[in-house]
């Protein structure tokens, strides 16, 4: 190509790609910039500079309840998630075993599952088992989904742990546990952080399960989606302020940790 | 399980404080893989074999009693709304799957093969955040944005169009499938070109290949099984949504999500809404069998 259509194509593509970014982006900043609006709708022109709406939230016991319920469950499933998910994945990383493979897809596949199946599925399940309607519920389901990101990270970075250094252990006496306690786990941790984190935001966002299986326990993704049911509620904005603002946290934490890049090239 | 064959033997003289540490090594993979192998069982397996057996249940006097008749499969495929809520929902997750692919494989490849390393970084971060972030929440943003009295409208009189009727339709339902699988297609796809072998891009070049023929000679066959990724992972998610087809168009028509909530509302009738769930996994088989087929043929 001569330059002049080089620079043209060049810049078509850097159009698209933020064009592509401005359309992911959008929503997300739509919900901020409205929650400080001192409309009751969110239409434009801007109403003017609010805090109204996130103030309101402060008050709403329905919204206060459903925020703890939700940093319970996250902060459980952040737990569970990376213990079993550190589990998975080193057994994984350690062992062949017959039936191996069937044991990574059974922690691997729950989110492939649509989460409406999912959820109609667990309830149908789990209130049979008497389980129905508690916030542990909630978590322990979300731990059936949220051990999948954990197990993936923590495989990543054990890929990267050669066998020599447990061998070497295992030589000098170390047992397989102490091993794998004074090796493997420091070995892991910035794995284990970003599962932490990623898991508590696979949790604080997901509303089918919660939805399903919760009952009367509301976690605020839930009490969003029975907000948006009903009649316009200028307080959805500020709630998703909120609930944006600590998933993102969560999302770069973990990926600070994780420190994912696309492949390196010269 | 066969623990030991990936062990090394020890060396004899330390073998004493083996015994002091934990005991019998092979204890180890068990101790550790029982409580998740449990976990998933209960809270994952389980509920969805019993998914499966309840189809063949009967709902008497509103309670769900165990039973084996084939009365639900025959009343869900026999019925004109689960085909029409069948054909509908393939539709719509066919075309975002489609949309996806072309709106994401330019901006990978850009992303990929033309930004230097810190944007590239900083653009996957942009990309990863969305997928973990309230999905709902952005297609209720979308909802505000649409409506006939929303940004999109505003603008467009100011300068003498509209209002155009965005939000309800299937441009809609698109907008907000795409929230949900853009970021997911151009991730993966960012990935695996990243990871093509610049010298294979520069031989075609320097053999004269003009940049659309490295794309689809070069790029797109080595890139073949991520396409695939890419194309079965963002079938799924507009296949099984719920919250688009709910929000961006009032469930008219439904897809099958929207029918199995329905369905499960309306009265005990869980049978039949779970003859919908396993038909939809049914479904999302074949087309997970279809693409590793498809990955695999040709691939050496």
């Amino acid at each position: 190509m001569t330059p002049p259509l080089q620079r043209l194509s060049r810049w078509l593509q850097i159009a698209w790609v933020i064009a592509l970014f401005g359309f992911i982006a959008m929503p997300m900043l739509v919900v901020i910039v409205f929650s400080f609006d001192a409309n009751r709708f969110p239409t434009i022109p801007w109403g003017g500079f609010s805090l109204e709406w996130h103030r309101a939230i402060f008050s709403d016991e329905m919204v206060i309840d459903a925020f703890l319920n939700s940093v319970k469950v996250g902060l459980g499933t952040a737990i569970f998630s990376t213990l079993l998910g550190f589990a998975a994945a080193y057994i994984d990383y350690r062992w062949k075993f017959r039936g191996r493979s069937s044991f990574v897809l059974l922690v691997a596949i729950p989110p492939a599952v649509p989460v409406t199946i999912l959820g109609m599925a667990m309830l149908a399940f789990l209130s049979r088992a008497g389980l129905f309607g508690r916030t542990e519920t909630i978590m322990a389901c979300h731990v059936a989904l949220a051990t999948s990101f954990s197990m993936a990270i923590i495989r990543l970075r054990l890929a990267e742990l050669g066998p020599e250094l447990e061998q070497a252990a295992w030589n000098l006496g170390a047992s397989p546990f102490t091993g794998l306690v004074r090796i493997v786990v420091p070995f892991c941790k910035p794995a284990l952080i970003a599962s932490f984190f990623l898991s508590a935001a696979v949790s604080f966002d997901e509303y089918m399960v919660a939805w399903f299986v919760g009952g009367v326990h509301e976690t605020l993704p839930v009490r969003i989606l029975n907000l948006l049911q009903g009649q316009v509620n200028p307080k959805i904005n500020a709630i998703g302020t909120v609930v944006l603002v600590i998933s993102i946290t969560l999302v770069l934490v973990a990926q600070r940790f994780v420190g994912v890049k696309a492949g390196k090239r010269s | 399980m066969d623990s030991t064959a990936a062990l090394p033997a020890k060396a004899g003289p330390h073998t004493p404080h083996r015994a002091r540490t934990a005991g019998n090594p092979a204890a180890l993979p068990v101790v550790l893989g029982l409580p998740v192998l449990v976990w998933q069982v209960v809270f994952f397996l389980a509920p969805l074999v019993f998914l499966i057996v309840i189809t063949f249940w009967q709902v008497r006097s509103f309670r769900l009693e165990p039973a084996f008749v084939l009365d639900n499969w025959e009343r869900v495929l026999g019925a004109g709304t689960f085909h029409m809520a069948l054909w509908h929902t393939l539709k719509v997750a066919a075309t975002n799957t489609v949309l996806a692919l072309l709106l994401a494989f330019p901006a990978a490849y850009t992303i990929a093969l033309r930004l230097p390393q810190r944007q590239r970084d900083l653009a996957v971060a942009m990309l990863v955040v969305p997928v973990f972030s309230s999905y709902m929440l952005r297609i209720y943003a979308w909802q505000v944005v649409l409506s006939p009295e929303g940004m999109v409208n505003t603008a467009l009189s100011a300068v003498g169009i509209g209002p155009l009727p965005l939000l309800g339709g299937a441009f809609s339902l698109q907008v907000g499938l795409l929230t949900l699988t853009l970021p997911i297609a151009v991730l993966i796809l960012t990935f695996a070109l990243s990871g093509v072998d610049p010298v294979l891009v520069e031989a075609a070049e320097n053999l004269g290949y003009r940049r659309s023929r490295v794309v689809l000679h070069v790029l797109i066959p080595a890139i073949k099984p991520a396409i695939t990724l890419a194309a079965t992972t963002t079938f799924l998610l507009a296949f099984g949504d719920y919250i688009s087809p709910l929000f961006m168009t009032g469930s008219k028509p439904p897809t099958l999500s929207i029918l199995i909530v329905d369905t499960v509302k309306s009265g005990s009738q869980w049978p039949r809404a779970s003859v919908i769930g396993v038909s939809m996994l049914a479904v999302l088989a074949l087309v997970f069998g279809l693409g590793r087929w498809f990955a695999s043929r040709g691939a050496k």
